[in-house]
């Protein structure tokens, strides 16, 4: 039996959809059985952030519905053994989904896979009322900013109040030049905030753009800062003890073990 | 509300002081579901009922919601110039 990791962040856009992605292959690449499901219905773009929005025949609305089987909607990733995908309908509505059914395709899906993840929406709402309700932790994006760590806060205190207590941080987007000259919260600032368990910290990183672009998620590429910080993550989720590196400004790792895990 | 005019107004805070601490206020306001108008309403009402046995010195008067490291407190600061009362107050 697996386990359930909604990925969720209130605020949209600061990176929930390429988490997923990232994350889901980092495991893979380990080793373990991953299906990333997107729950963004209507506005699904976990497949293309994976390049596999080609492939997609089925989605979890056609599951739901008796139209297929579930092992019929898993894309199967053909660079990385047992990676799959479950994408979301685009042409139906959040509400035409319940949390029980989301529920229960969840429990489905982790008697088969070592990792679920699925991808929530923006927003507070149904849409993420359903990504969360089969979950059995959560893996919460921000950036260092205002506005989404308020979100975060947020979306934190209603993950409580469902009962999902395995609640990690996940801070994206830092620039290690702006850390330095005080115009960007450090780590530690968003942890003495947020108060919750910090599994990893991802680096400003245009690879990520160049990676969306072809469909190629940065996990496979090894000069990309932020698919080494996802690789890292995946094996803390695996319970190793991998330190957090220091980022320094001008993108090298200032410490000893930086470098070690960046080798 | 002083000391917040006072960190605004310090142009050699950096950035990043300033949104922890912008940061700090919304969440007080965002957990409890408390607005400034409610504060304002709650300090006007305490010093109402302090005023019965206090002179205070009424324009000085704060009272703020803080956050701790798990908990929050609400911290008065209320400058206190006499007592009123040598005898209980008949009610």
């Amino acid at each position: 039996m697996g386990k359930v990791i909604v990925v969720t962040s209130g605020k949209g856009g600061v990176g929930k959809s390429t988490s997923t992605a990232n994350l889901g292959t980092a495991l893979a690449v380990l080793g373990k059985k991953v299906v990333v499901v997107d729950a963004d219905v209507g506005l699904r773009n976990l497949d293309v952030i994976m390049g596999l929005e080609s492939r997609v025949v089925y989605t979890s609305m056609d599951v739901l519905e008796g139209v297929c089987e579930l092992e019929q909607a898993l894309v199967k990733d053909r660079r990385t053994k047992d990676l799959y995908l479950l994408a979301a309908s685009q042409r139906n509505n959040k509400s035409d989904i319940q949390p029980e059914q989301m529920k229960k395709l969840c429990l489905e899906l982790k008697e088969t896979h070592d990792y679920v993840l699925v991808d929530s929406p923006a927003g507070i709402e149904q849409g993420f009322q359903n990504a969360a309700a089969g979950a059995d932790e959560a893996l919460i994006v921000t950036t260092p900013e205002v506005a989404a760590v308020r979100d975060a806060d947020r979306i934190i205190g209603l993950l409580q109040n469902m009962t999902i207590s395995n609640l990690h941080l996940v801070i994206n987007r830092l620039a290690p030049e702006m850390v330095k000259a005080g115009d960007m919260m450090e780590p530690t600032d968003v942890i003495d905030i947020l108060s919750i368990n910090l599994i990893g910290v991802i680096p400003e990183d245009k690879e990520i753009l160049i990676s969306t672009n072809r469909g190629m998620p940065s996990t496979y590429n090894h000069k990309s800062d932020a698919g080494h910080a996802y690789k890292r993550i995946a094996q803390r989720l695996e319970g190793k003890d991998v330190p957090i590196p220091e980022f320094k400004a001008g993108g090298l790792f200032g410490n000893w073990f930086g470098k070690l895990f960046n080798s | 509300m002083f000391k917040r005019l006072m960190q605004l107004l310090n142009r050699e805070q950096k950035s990043k002081s300033v949104a922890k601490s912008r940061l700090q206020l919304i969440l007080v306001q965002d957990r409890t579901g408390i607005d400034e108008e409610i504060m304002e309403s709650l300090q006007a009402e305490l010093t109402e009922v302090l005023s019965k046995y206090f002179i205070l010195e009424r324009e000085q008067v704060e009272v703020e919601l803080e956050r701790e490291q798990d908990s929050m407190a609400l911290v008065a600061s209320i400058p206190v110039l006499g007592t009123k009362v040598r005898h209980p107050i008949e009610v």
